[in-house]
């Protein structure tokens, strides 16, 4: 029996003002211990959901939820259920790992977490201990990642939205990012990320939904793309040789 | 309310706020200008309170000279007494004009007095550099210091990728701009004020004599500074809520305060000379001379028509050549007086049309309001020259009248004749004058009920451009596009 999605779109529309048509009736669901993979190229329309279900753009038509919560009608109990990372992580250069860690944790409602859980969390990511107290300013990409990777597991929230989270990563950090994605997916949170790696999303999305210009052109499990080249089927569908 | 809470009570703003003080306090940025403003405000106090000292010095010497000098005469008929304009404890932070009006006048029972020996004609150098004092700090360093925090208080947590990892929780847009606003604000007064209130107890340790009053004026005039920081320090918060790129909101930021602080002062200066025309105060000292010079050729003609109809010199003659001598100065001192009195009110009236102009236009600056409101509430402002002239013309009616009562004569031009085996004449001249008996000299000055008349507009001019970039920052960050 198919579970309730975490996320949800329907019919998901975002027409700018000049015309252009960034997310065309778009519809998916997210089901808690899964990875939904939003698979494009620039411009498919991946950011523009993630920005819908975030409330930082309005959508022209259609739903989206987050555990039930309609995001347009009910923005801020929508945001209590999902946790964020985007692939722009410089968080605040002049707070140590576990001050970034703290101020994000009490945005989401984590008061009074100790020194020690705040260490667990940073060590679960896989950041070097010497390196929860230090300031940001000194850390690579890789380190402020684990750190904002950090920031979404604390939240606790059923919905994670990453967003392109491995890009400029190196492949050693990369990997050990799509490890952390596979641990929160064993723990039951359903997670929704946008990349255009084919290959990043073929090792770690339960489903995959390949995107251009605006449309959802198909929706793959991954007992489906197991005997399917998801390289050529992408470019198959960009190009209209598959029949959306 | 509901919305400002989280499920477990702490309010949203709270640890946005913490946040934002933590995060501005801890930034080298906070360390290098908070250093450099905390050192500057220090400096400004010290070298107000040694341009004071040394004013005093100045001061005390030169009455100390006109007494001795006053104390060798005999004859009050020939003392020339000079005023020196008292240094105030306040132009030690807020010089205003104080440096460029004269300190010295030399008092005559009639006629115009004048103020001449300005301290920046006797140190040429300060007017070139002129002196650091706390309105300098204020309108350079905290302006600049402020836009430094203002400018990617927005856009630049957009960039770094924070803004979104903030709106991504069940935090309102509002919670986020009022910290912003509040934080940054509260982040950096509080740390300025500590430099202030060094410098405050270096007045009290350096004894500089200030009244209740003038500490009133002192803490009214920080107060101004702060809302002249506060105007900049929202102004560029608003700037950064409509721009999207920080570099960006940095030059606009940049260019406004180069218009605030250096173009619009002058620009208004400039502008209200072109559209008030007031004559050259040259000009109006030729029409006075030419004026002067009239009379004297007309006195020495009534004189020698006197002195050839009055013949007889027998033991009145002088009683009556003193007393033609006092109806023909009153006659010509009135025509010169009101003649006088025409071309300076007319200069004034045209001078003071041009001020109003000039000040009109630059109160758009937050920085020209700061001066305006701070000189007024220091009482170093325009009016300063006016304001003591006033009180020497005040001095003078008493100083002719004691003139009157020492010598018989109410002053002016005079020919002293003197006969030989005039008696008690000899005596007269043994006995030393007594400087104490002068008249003493007292400024008026403003209560500090007119001071705060002066100044009040402008204390709320800058505390409603507070509030306008305040909402105008909270109203477009609702507006701003965090993507």
């Amino acid at each position: 029996m198919k579970q309730q999605s975490i996320i949800e779109a329907e019919g998901l529309t975002k027409v700018y003002e000049d015309g252009h048509c960034a997310l065309d009736h778009a519809s998916f669901g997210v089901q808690p211990g899964e990875v939904f993979c939003l698979l494009g190229g620039n411009g498919a329309g991946k950011t523009t959901a993630i920005n819908i279900f975030l409330g930082f753009l309005p959508q022209t038509e259609g739903t989206a939820r987050i555990n039930g919560v309609d995001v347009r009608t009910d923005p801020l109990e929508a945001k209590k259920h999902v946790a964020y990372l985007s692939d722009v992580v410089m968080l605040y250069p002049n707070f140590t790992a576990r001050q970034n860690l703290d101020f994000f944790a009490r945005l989401g409602g984590k008061q009074n977490l100790s020194r020690e859980q705040y260490y667990s969390v940073l060590q679960q990511v896989g950041l070097q201990e010497k390196a929860y107290e230090q300031k940001l300013k000194g850390f690579s990409k890789g380190m402020r990642q684990k750190v904002g990777l950090a920031i979404a597991i604390i939240k606790e929230a059923p919905a994670i939205i990453l967003d392109e989270p491995t890009s400029g990563l190196d492949p050693k950090a990369a990997n050990e990012f799509q490890s952390m994605i596979l641990h929160l997916r064993s723990k039951g949170r359903a997670i929704l990320m946008s990349t255009h790696d084919i290959f990043r999303a073929k090792e770690v999305a339960d489903t995959v939904g390949i995107m251009n210009e605006g449309k959802m052109l198909a929706i793959k499990s991954r007992k489906e793309l197991e005997h399917e080249d998801l390289e050529k089927l992408y470019l198959n569908y960009i190009h209209g040789k598959v029949a959306a | 309310m509901e919305k400002l809470l989280r499920n477990d009570g702490v309010p949203m703003i709270k640890i946005l706020l913490e946040k934002e003080l933590r995060d501005i306090i801890s930034s080298t940025k906070f360390a290098i200008t908070f250093g450099a403003a905390a050192i500057l405000v220090i400096l400004s106090f010290y070298v107000g309170i040694r341009n004071y000292e040394e004013s005093m010095r100045e001061f005390e010497a030169a009455r100390a000279v006109n007494a001795n000098n006053v104390a060798a005469l005999t004859d009050w008929r020939q003392v020339q007494h000079k005023l020196f304009r008292k240094p105030q404890p306040l132009q030690v932070l807020v010089s205003g004009v104080t440096n460029d009006i004269g300190r010295t006048t030399e008092v005559r029972p009639q006629g115009e007095l004048t103020l001449i020996n300005s301290r920046y004609n006797v140190d040429p150098l300060f007017a070139v550099f002129r002196f650091l004092d706390l309105t300098f700090v204020v309108i350079i360093v905290f302006s600049l210091f402020a836009i430094l925090f203002g400018y990617d208080a927005i856009n630049g947590e957009k960039e770094s990728g924070t803004l979104k990892l903030i709106l991504s929780n069940s935090v309102s847009r509002a919670d986020v701009v009022l910290s912003k606003l509040l934080g940054s604000f509260l982040a950096l007064v509080v740390p300025l004020l500590v430099p202030i209130l060094v410098g405050c107890l270096m007045l009290i340790g350096f004894g500089i004599p200030m009244s209740g009053t003038e500490w009133t004026q002192l803490g009214l005039v920080i107060v101004a500074g702060l809302l002249c920081f506060g105007a900049f320090l929202m102004l560029s918060i608003m700037i950064s809520a409509s721009v999207t790129r920080s570099s960006a909101s940095f030059l606009l930021s940049l260019v406004i305060w180069i218009f605030s602080v250096l173009i619009i002062p002058k620009g208004a200066v400039l502008v209200a000379a072109q559209a008030v025309d007031v004559p050259s105060l040259d000009g109006v000292e030729a029409q006075k001379r030419k004026f002067t010079l009239q009379q004297f050729d007309q006195r020495f003609q009534k004189m020698g028509e006197f002195l050839r109809a009055d013949i007889t010199r027998d033991e009145t003659w002088s009683q009556r050549f003193a007393a033609f001598q006092d109806s023909l100065n009153k006659s010509f001192e009135t025509e010169r007086e009101e003649y006088f009195r025409k071309l300076n009110e007319d200069w004034r009236n045209k001078k003071d049309r041009q001020e109003q102009w000039a000040f009109s236009m630059a109160r758009v600056s937050p920085t020209a309001v700061f001066q305006i409101a701070a000189m007024s509430l220091a009482n170093t402002d325009v009016s300063l020259k006016r304001r003591y002239l006033e009180d020497l013309d005040r001095y003078q009616e008493g100083y002719a009248e004691f003139l009157r009562k020492k010598t018989g004569s109410s002053g002016g031009m005079h020919i002293v004749m003197r006969f030989s085996g005039q008696q008690g004449a000899q005596e007269e001249e043994r006995k030393p004058l007594n400087p104490t008996e002068l008249p003493e000299f007292t400024e008026r000055g403003r209560t500090l009920g007119e001071t705060l008349s002066a100044s009040l507009a402008d204390l709320g001019l800058l505390a409603v451009l507070n509030i306008l970039f305040f909402v105008g920052a909270f109203i477009r960050f609702l507006r701003f596009d965090v993507r």
